[in-house]
């Protein structure tokens, strides 16, 4: 076991860009679906309109929606003949963001909708009750529901790593540029090298108990 | 302020909540009083603002409800809910919003805090209170503000006896300045030890208003008679 892992350190420099990457694109998908997600999720929460119940069955589809469908829109939007070609996005780590983004988006949004709507509720009525303003209300509601927001955001972040079919498909799996974790651990599998992908595996593991220990800890603080 | 209700009511689908032709509420205590689902709640909140009427006027001094009317009311609601902090975050949470300064806040502290001896209680987190101090910190919390108009809805249903006395001691209080208070209880003795005036609402209806001798000393409604076993 102690060669095996000092074999991998000698390929260090090979990992540590993948794993870099990976954290770097689930992270800044997961943080811009999480403010997008939160916001609107907290005032669709707040409001009673006329198509939100049918909003929420899109939602929960979309929440189980198959990323390699995300991946097939976001190609066909930046390939070369679509309508953000232009932009010259395909097969980059912006392009696996925009992917990841709008696949861990309906997650968030439709958690904190239903995960925070009674609670909300009640929040805002309190602080109108105290003469609070609607910043000073927001703050609250958000402060108030921290503990069921991170885990919203963890399971946000958990979708976003894990993913490998849309990051595959408009990332390219290209060495050194848009290769992550996943896409990395499908394709040493694929060559037979299961050592690498077991590894890979490990450290995706580490990563996910890490962040629900971080979790689990705030939980028992407050 | 003087708080007219007009040809008011409120529809929740099809049933009728609320549905008064007139009431004029002027300084002093009113307590509310009648049986669950008559609509005292329902009142209270669309009064403070919290809630719409689906028909109908509520005008404070003659005008509808704006921005500093709505600073000079608030409400303890019927299930007040606290913030997960100290009960002394909690207290001056209302002042805090009203951005009110230091000194300020800790006079009104100072000034309302001796009702309930919840000094050991101001560090500790609301979720670790128990009903009753739950209740009291909401209250508290309500008090400080000296707003003039105060509604509480049903503020010592948690309490125990001796604290419910001291909550009356300060309702009391809170009405004196030529403010307004208005209660929603269920206990008729309560009304009789604090109210100026009583209203008894039934099914969304007043269906008796005026001075407590009048209204609980004789009362022209069966219900109420039942209710006073008179």
């Amino acid at each position: 076991m102690f060669e095996f892992i000092k074999e991998f350190f000698i390929e260090y420099n090979d990992m540590f860009p993948v794993i870099m990457l990976s954290l770097k694109v689930s992270l800044t998908s997961t943080l811009i679906a999480s403010i997008l997600g939160m916001v609107s999720g907290v005032a669709t929460a707040l409001n009673e309109f006329k198509l939100k119940r049918t909003l929420m069955r899109v939602t929960n589809t979309l929440m189980s929606l198959p990323p390699v469908l995300i991946g097939l829109l976001v190609y066909m939007l930046l390939s070369r003949k679509g309508p953000l070609g232009s932009l010259g996005l395909l097969f980059s780590p912006t392009a696996m963001i925009i992917s990841q983004s709008l696949l861990v988006f309906p997650i968030i949004f439709g958690l904190t909708v239903s995960n925070i709507s009674e609670s909300a509720k009640e929040i805002q009525l309190t602080c109108m009750s105290l003469g609070a303003s609607k910043n000073d209300t927001l703050k609250a509601i958000i402060s108030e529901c921290r503990m069921q927001l991170l885990s919203i955001v963890t399971a946000g972040f958990g979708r976003a790593i894990s993913e490998v079919g849309a990051v595959m498909m408009v990332g390219g799996n290209i060495k050194a540029k848009t290769r992550v974790m996943t896409t990395y651990i499908a394709l040493e599998t694929g060559k037979g090298n299961f050592n690498e992908a077991v590894f890979i595996g490990i450290v995706l593991l580490f990563i996910s108990f890490f962040i629900n220990t971080v979790l689990y800890r705030l939980q028992r603080r407050e | 302020m003087v708080i007219t209700v007009e040809n008011a009511i409120k529809d929740y689908g099809d049933s009728r909540i609320l549905d008064i032709d007139n009431l004029t509420i002027k300084k002093g205590i009113y307590v509310i009083l009648g049986s669950n689902g008559s609509g005292k709640s329902t009142l209270l909140s669309c009064i403070s603002g919290l809630n719409s009427l689906t028909s109908g006027n509520i005008l404070y001094n003659g005008n509808k409800l704006d921005s500093s009317i709505k600073n000079s009311i608030t409400i303890l609601l019927q299930k007040p809910y606290l913030f997960r902090k100290t009960s002394y975050e909690n207290i001056i949470s209302g002042l805090k919003y009203k951005k009110i300064n230091n000194k300020e806040i800790e006079n009104r502290l100072n000034k309302y805090i001796h009702y309930f001896n919840v000094e050991e209680l101001l560090n500790k987190k609301s979720h670790w209170l128990s009903g009753g101090e739950r209740a009291k910190v909401a209250l508290l919390r309500t008090s400080v503000l000296e707003t003039e108009v105060t509604m509480l809805d049903e503020p010592t249903a948690a309490m125990d006896i001796e604290s419910s006395m001291k909550a009356e001691e300060l309702i009391k209080n809170l009405s004196k300045d030529n403010r307004t208070v208005i209660v929603v209880t269920h206990d008729v003795y309560q009304a009789k030890r604090i109210a100026d005036y009583v209203i008894f609402m039934d099914k969304g209806k007043i269906l008796e208003m005026g001075d407590k001798d009048g209204v609980l000393g004789n009362p022209k409604n069966k219900l109420l008679k039942q209710i006073l076993n008179i």
